[in-house]
């Protein structure tokens, strides 16, 4: 593989280091990935790692194979800055997958396994969305990067890959992460192999919507997280506790449950072939990046769309695009009152 | 490479606004208005596509006008091409302006720029083919859109400080691109390019799109949603038109590398829909200028254009019979083939573009067949196991991607691909299996034109020699598809002459034959048709035949129904429904007191009731993608719509005209199945369908809407590709048609397998021979069967072949007992009631104007041996038929649905009015009592 090849490696990563710390980092993904000789894997180790406040998480993932030939990611481990919080997902791979919680400034070491056995032998990737990474990264095939297919092969021969992602400033928002590998360059995003990435802001605060007022909260008062993909056929959904952090995948069309006055937190990500257009209605919320209010939002495949809500009645949600309606794309938004301490 | 000056410095300035230029670059708000006279012209490439011209060689996108918000703009559009051009400007002008007449037209338009940001122009009409390009409308200030920085910081540029400038289309599923650089030089980049840059320059992209929709994707890059502090990374472009101008730093916080941009539509990346961003470094060996590396052009080479450039073909897909995938260079191509409009030659290395300009629904691009070397199918299918059935997806590994070519949804818009390898491709749409596109990849060091030693099937059959039977006879049905002028036309004297391109080809083991004497020695020509003759026994009442093809004055899309009296069997009545353009008007079925036909539109997402008596529209109801067949349900009168273009069936109540729901033919995150020609059970619980994409039979409660069971048919070949299903009529057993497996599977009430019946078994592909081969004392053979309705006794089902055969399987045995001959295209099969006792089978053909009429059981002894064609009627009106429009020309072709009235299956006729059932015999009324 050429990025062995310490000419290689210079040219992707040398002239960086000057300037990211986060390419330091980077460095380490070597080691795991039975790439390189073990003495070049020691010098590497051997650098120094920049001290920051931000997280340090190191997260290994499998994608399985479900029943009905559905395809989708497990968490297998997950650690932030050495504490263990695997117990947070489901132990079962889900559609969407585990949901990524990060913070800006965070940096991110992930490993991909495969648990998926058919005939021949399939790689699978993570191509993430929004954060940063470098082109060994990229969860791509040699095909597109020029440089190696950045995936796992079945995990009979201990074949495994790591990505670095650098969590830096100015990739706050809800993005996707997705196979890009699986058969063919485009891989099998639209067999189930998809997930989240949260990436709240550094500054602690969201905008959220009071039906038609608008105010700053920190992420900390957000009650729940919803993460709706929109497939072709479904929303699928994963429920996200704020005080517990526990992840709840929900299944297709979901009922979304809430209680009265909390502010829940929406992420929403289209993927497949159709265009949609999402609607809670009687809700207003925020257009991101804007100060408008809006009750609609057309959502492309890979586009995401978060926003902020005061949970204030119940309310249905949907895909008004003609034909996914009619499939059945939609869902409740269930509202009740606080039970009197 | 041809360079193009910048807007800005060619367009004539006005001389009041030239004194104050300079002081308008000063970043003064007040500058004067300029105002800019743009002289275009409209051209056709070599490759048949349309441009915009100014300078010396037309390009797509056209060339990019750069101007200043509030800047008058007047344009002078010169049209060189044989169609109305004009210029319109969505995004700034919403005058609907008029189109500079074919030839030489010129007509000026003019436009203020009253707001900043990228908007496409098109000359309407003919935009996806390439008639388009950006206005540029820079704030006058000379600030551009701020990027986002590796730190996370936003920071705002002006225009001078931009690297480069990126100008990208999206049509159809191609990216479309031209550069500008730093000093205004414009340089067309063509298809899906390399996009250069080096690390850390300022680069502004201008996304444009037109047609159906797209999302943009660019790989470790992110940005601003224009007018808001949202940081992005994919953005949808919406339908019609859109645009979306960004800047960001190239490389910044992720480095150098060859960074994917994409549409991010499944079926669209599936189609060929990308390309690089190449990020070079600024040391190193992957030190670069960030030289751009153009894709595949109209100028590059193909067929009669020599170049050393990759060069394009681009096939138009359309609802237009017979030219479903079009040469936008057709009359070119048509004058060298002599027949067909679909058959493209380009030399290795150049690509075959594919733009859904003229169709109302969705396809797929589908390799049907391919070169053995350019592709291995055991490396690009999805496993075999459960439902999940499929064809291949392309090979994933290899520098030329990607033999088998396929989506895993239809979808609207268009797809790319380069091909590397000599010999033979053909193309076809998964939902409309008779598209078909033809690719030759010649080598031009061998003499002929190379088909390439042997072929690989999207079946699973490989290594097949072109010199083979099979391939031959495939290459034959495809002059046939393509070309109406070698259509059967029965209401002619003169005999069927099939007009082949008479070229030298290369074929298995480097033999060089000319393909027009090698088709007709091996199946002749100038063949004598079978006179036509009507039934001795009249039928009961009236056949309705789509005949789907047949164009009348008053519409743009084909299509009308010919109502032909069984009594004399004469044509009563053509129906074309002008005054809602019907569109591929494909299968029928009746409701309950036969009052109201329900017909579908195949090429549309429509399905239309007619009144029965009158052939008046009742209503236009908006169904859902490519809706192919519809049946009432017997117990309640519902509609069901199968929606073969999408993933579910519609329901439409009966008493009301909306679709209430769809219901999903696989569970969530399936795949989707398309499901065609479906049955519905006796007590009409249950809905069976042929689910086409997912090689499978689908059982499903239609009350409760669940998945009972999905059946693999076609023995695991990848592309089985079940298209109808037919019904005893107590519901014990279903029969599916597998078109591409040339097999009938037979599946009890459970959707348990049964049975297997191969049509081909006596039939041997590399030799044509045809004998018996599987010991049942007959030599038969069915080709691409699609149609087979069980007669409504339950006594035979008559299979119509597209290989012009039409078998008759025994249901006592599930055995194969008669072939029968058929006619070009044979496809669809319907029984009606013969006066007196009895059943015809009412059988079209697509590329005939006639209907076919069997008897199965002519003695009525419950022995189908002496099964036979009872009669031959013509679907051409004359002058003193009714009709609701005027037939313009292919007069009675296209025969696929045909539903005779009164309906007679089993439950169906029970609810029949008494005007109808007192025309039947006892036995027809009630044919669950069996009498053997």
């Amino acid at each position: 593989m050429k990025y062995q090849h310490s000419d290689a490696m210079e040219d992707f990563f040398a002239s960086d280091l000057l300037r990211h710390s986060s390419i330091t980092f980077s460095f380490k993904r070597f080691c795991g990935g039975l790439a390189l000789p073990s003495v070049l894997c020691l010098t590497l180790l051997s650098l120094p790692m920049e001290e920051s406040a931000a997280a340090e998480h190191r997260i290994e993932m499998a994608a399985e194979q479900l029943e009905d030939g559905v395809l989708a990611y497990r968490m297998v481990e997950h650690q932030v800055d050495k504490v263990n919080i695997t117990s947070r997902y489901s132990k079962q791979a889900t559609v969407p997958g585990p949901t990524i919680v990060l913070t800006e400034g965070d940096k991110v070491r992930l490993t991909i396994r495969n648990g998926i056995s058919m005939s021949p032998d399939q790689q699978v990737s993570v191509h993430v969305h929004g954060v940063h990474y470098n082109i060994l990264s990229d969860g791509s095939l040699k095909i597109i990067n020029k440089i190696d297919n950045e995936g796992a092969y079945p995990d009979h021969g201990g074949h495994f890959y790591t990505y670095i992602w650098d969590v830096a400033p100015g990739t706050a928002g809800t993005w996707p992460y997705h196979d890009h590998n699986f058969e063919t360059h485009n891989g099998a995003e639209d067999r189930g192999l998809y997930g989240a990435v949260i990436v709240n802001p550094a500054s602690g605060t969201v905008t959220a919507s009071n039906g038609s007022s608008i105010s700053s909260i920190p992420v900390a008062g957000i009650r729940k997280d919803y993460v709706l993909y929109l497939s072709d056929d479904a929303f699928w959904g994963m429920e996200i506790d704020g005080a517990t952090r526990q992840q709840t995948p929900l299944g297709a069309n979901p009922l979304l449950s809430a209680t009265s006055g909390d502010n829940v937190r929406f992420h929403l990500i289209a993927m497949g072939t159709y265009l949609n257009r999402f609607q809670l209605e009687g809700y207003q919320w925020v257009d991101p990046g804007t100060a408008r209010l809006i009750g609609s939002k057309d959502i492309g495949p890979l586009e995401n769309h978060a926003f902020t809500i005061k949970a204030l009645g119940s309310a249905n949600y949907m895909n008004a695009n003609f034909s996914r309606k009619l499939m059945g794309m939609k869902g409740s938004f269930i509202v009740t009152n606080a039970v009197p301490h | 490479m041809n360079k193009i000056i910048l807007g800005l410095k060619t367009a004539s300035v006005k001389a009041a606004a030239l004194a104050l230029l300079a002081a308008s670059l000063l970043a003064s708000q007040t500058a004067l208005a300029a105002v800019h006279d743009i002289s275009l012209t409209a051209e056709i490439l070599p490759n048949g596509q349309y441009g915009y011209k100014r300078g010396d060689k037309a390009v797509i996108p056209g060339p990019t006008l750069f101007v200043k918000q509030g800047d008058t703009v007047n344009v002078t559009v010169t049209n060189n091409t044989d169609k109305p051009a004009g210029f319109k400007v969505p995004g700034l002008s919403t005058a609907t302006a008029a189109q500079a007449a074919p030839n030489g037209g010129t007509l000026s338009y003019t436009f203020t720029a009253t707001r900043t940001g990228a908007y496409p122009y098109y000359g309407e009409g003919q935009q996806l083919l390439g008639l388009f390009g950006a206005v540029v409308v820079d704030s006058a200030d000379g600030k551009a859109e701020s990027f986002v920085d590796g730190d996370g910081a936003v920071r705002s540029i002006r225009t001078t400080d931009l690297s480069r400038q990126f100008v990208l289309f999206m049509v159809g599923s191609t990216f479309w691109a031209t550069e500008i650089s730093k000093t205004g030089m414009e340089t067309p980049l063509w298809t899906n390019p390399t996009l250069g840059a080096v690390e850390n320059e300022i680069v502004r992209f201008h996304v444009l799109s037109i047609g159906p929709g797209h999302t943009f994707h660019l790989h470790a890059h992110r940005w601003l949603e224009q007018g808001t502090t949202s940081v992005i990374d994919t953005r949808l472009m919406a339908d019609v038109a859109d645009s979306h101008t960004f800047t960001v730093k190239a490389g910044t916080g992720v480095g150098a590398g060859d960074w994917q941009y994409h549409c991010h539509l499944f079926s669209h990346m599936e189609a060929g829909m990308h390309g690089s961003f190449k990020v070079y470094s600024t040391k190193g060996p992957n030190k670069g200028t960030g030289n751009s590396i153009a894709g595949a052009s109209p100028y590059g080479a193909i067929f009669g254009n020599t170049s050393n450039d990759p060069g394009l073909v681009t096939f138009v897909i359309s609802d237009e019979p017979g030219m479903w995938f079009r040469s936008a260079r057709s009359e070119t191509i048509f004058s060298v083939t002599s027949s067909t409009r679909s058959l493209e030659v380009i030399p290795p290395g150049s690509s075959v573009n594919f733009i859904m300009a003229d169709t109302n629904t969705v396809h797929t691009m589908t390799s049907l067949l391919w070169p053995s070397a350019a592709g291995n199918p055991s490396n690009g299918h999805h496993s075999n196991n459960g439902n999940d059935k499929s064809r291949g997806r392309g090979t994933a590994h290899t520098e030329h991607a990607s033999m088998p070519f396929d989506q895993t949804r239809a979808y609207k818009g268009g797809g790319i691909v380069k091909l590397t390898t000599p010999g033979l491709y053909v193309f076809t749409c998964k939902v409309h299996p008779y598209m078909f596109g033809a690719v030759i990849v010649d080598d031009p060091d061998t003499e002929g034109l190379d088909l390439g030693d042997t072929i690989n099937l999207a079946t699973g059959i490989v290594n097949l020699p072109t010199s083979s039977d099979l391939a031959t006879r495939l290459l034959r049905t495809f002059f046939i598809a393509t070309a109406p002028n070698n259509w059967q036309k029965f209401n002619s004297p003169t005999p069927w002459k099939i007009t082949y391109p008479s070229v030298p080809v290369r074929i298995t083991g480097g033999a060089v034959a000319n393909l027009s004497e090698v088709l007709t020695a091996r199946y002749g020509n100038d063949v004598a048709l079978t006179p036509q003759f009507s039934p001795a026994v009249p039928g009961v009442g009236e056949v309705w035949v789509d005949t789907q093809f047949e164009k009348t004055a008053g519409k743009t899309k084909p299509g009308t129904i010919t109502v032909v009296d069984t009594s004399n069997w004469k044509v009563l009545r053509k129906i074309a429904l002008p005054q809602i353009n019907m569109n591929n008007p494909h299968n029928m079925w009746t409701n309950r007191d036969q009052s109201v036909v329900y017909q579908t539109q195949w090429f549309d997402n429509k399905l239309t009731l007619i009144n029965q008596k009158t052939g008046a529209l009742i209503k236009n109801i908006r169904v859902g993608e490519a809706p192919a067949h519809v049946m009432t349900r017997p117990d309640n009168d519902d509609i069901t719509v199968t929606n073969n273009g999408e993933d579910g069936i519609s329901l439409i109540p009966a008493g009301t005209t909306e679709v209430s729901q769809m219901l999903p033919t696989q569970k969530s995150g399936q795949q989707a199945t398309n499901p065609h020609g479906h049955w519905i059970s006796a007590d009409g619980t249950q809905v069976v369908t042929p689910n086409i994409f997912t090689s499978d039979v689908g059982f499903y409660d239609l009350n409760s809407g669940a998945i009972l069971e999905r059946t693999p048919t076609g023995e695991n070949a990848p592309g089985a590709h079940p298209i109808a299903i037919a019904m005893m009529p107590d519901s014990s057993k279903y029969y599916a048609a597998n078109l591409l497996h040339h097999s009938v599977s037979v599946l009890d009430g459970r959707g348990t397998l049964k049975k297997t019946i191969n049509l081909i078994a006596d039939y041997n592909p590399i030799d044509g021979t045809i004998q018996d081969r599987d010991g049942d004392g007959q030599a038969t053979v069915g080709i691409l069967p699609i149609q087979l309705p069980v007669s409504p006794d339950g006594r035979s089902v008559v299979v119509a072949n597209m290989g012009e055969s039409i078998i008759v399987i025994d249901t006592m045995t599930d055995r194969v007992v008669k072939m029968l001959p058929c006619d070009a295209g044979c496809h669809g099969a319907n029984f009606g009631a013969k006066k007196g006792g009895g059943y015809y089978a009412y059988v079209t053909s697509k590329f005939s104007n006639e209907l076919i009429v069997v008897d199965t059981d002519p003695n009525n002894d419950g022995n189908l041996s002496d099964a036979m064609i009872a009669g031959r009627v013509s679907l051409v009106s004359d002058s003193s038929v009714p009709a609701d429009d005027q037939i313009s020309s292919l007069a009675g072709y296209g025969g696929q649905g045909v539903l005779a009235i009164p309906n007679v299956y089993n439950s169906w006729v029970k609810n029949l009015p008494g005007e109808w059932k007192e025309q039947l015999t006892a036995a027809q009324q009630d044919p669950s009592l069996r009498q053997d």
